[in-house]
């Protein structure tokens, strides 16, 4: 085992205009637009503790088991691709009421840190197209 | 990897015009701070200020030649603050802004009826 081998941890977040159960629900529903079973050239999958996936996209494959699944608050599993060069990662998803509306919390752990993921090219672009939106404008409190 | 606390400060570098500018004039090859200056329709002082946020981030360096201080740009940050996006990074926020939009629409379209 490589013990030195980094790994990073991506977080997302969003509020989600409906309630948690119908948030919970629609990420497991492959017909959603925005979850990431919706844009699967073959999908398996099998939703419960100790379920697996199978996921197929542009040609790579991937794998997990579903280690969590606790409605209407919490989905965990694990997720396996090329990019992870096989090692298992963790996908956890949590979902807590605001009002009439949802916090969903993805955090993606143990991704190994490596160049081709980091993509610099990749990364430049991404970064480009949000640039003018965040930063173009600069500081409102700055002269 | 990346600080948070550096790529705060990349980030807030780059986020003023004035500053973007100033990085476009010396990308080009170091220059004199009144040479920096010049340009820029603003007090010298502000220019200062730019600098120094500049400075903090690593953008820039100063470099004593003879009695005169030249001022270089340094491409380094901005080249980590693009690796500090990960494809990873890029996938789930792409995915969970549809899904955010999906649910805007479908309650747009609820409080219609």
């Amino acid at each position: 085992m490589n013990e030195s081998r980094r790994t990073i941890e991506v977080k997302v977040e969003r509020t989600i205009a409906a309630s948690p159960g119908e948030v919970f629900d629609a990420w497991l529903d492959p017909k959603t637009p925005g979850n990431p079973w919706n844009m699967a050239e073959k999908l398996l999958m099998n939703p419960h503790v100790d379920g697996f996936f199978y996921w197929l996209i542009k040609g790579n494959s991937h794998y997990g088991r579903f280690t969590e699944v606790e409605r209407p608050g919490r989905i965990q599993h694990t997720w396996m691709s090329r990019s992870t060069l096989g090692e298992e990662t963790t996908v956890t998803v949590t979902f807590k009421k605001q009002g009439e509306d949802t916090v969903m919390t993805l955090v993606h752990s143990g991704i190994p840190d490596t160049d081709a993921g980091r993509g610099h090219e990749k990364g430049w672009n991404y970064f480009l197209d949000i640039f003018p939106e965040q930063f173009g404008k600069g500081s409102p409190k700055e002269k | 990897m990346l600080g948070m606390d550096h790529l705060t400060n990349v980030l807030t570098a780059i986020s003023h015009p004035t500053r973007r500018a100033i990085i476009g004039q010396l990308a080009i090859g170091p220059a004199r701070f009144l040479d920096v200056a010049k340009p820029h329709d603003t007090a010298l002082n502000a220019v200062t200020k730019h600098l120094k946020m500049l400075e903090r981030a690593g953008l820039i360096e100063r470099q004593k030649q003879g009695r005169e201080v030249l001022i270089s740009f340094r491409g380094e940050p901005l080249r980590e603050v693009a690796g500090w996006v990960h494809e990873y990074e890029r996938f789930w926020n792409e995915r969970l802004d549809q899904f955010e939009k999906h649910f805007k629409q479908k309650r747009k379209k609820e409080k219609k009826r």
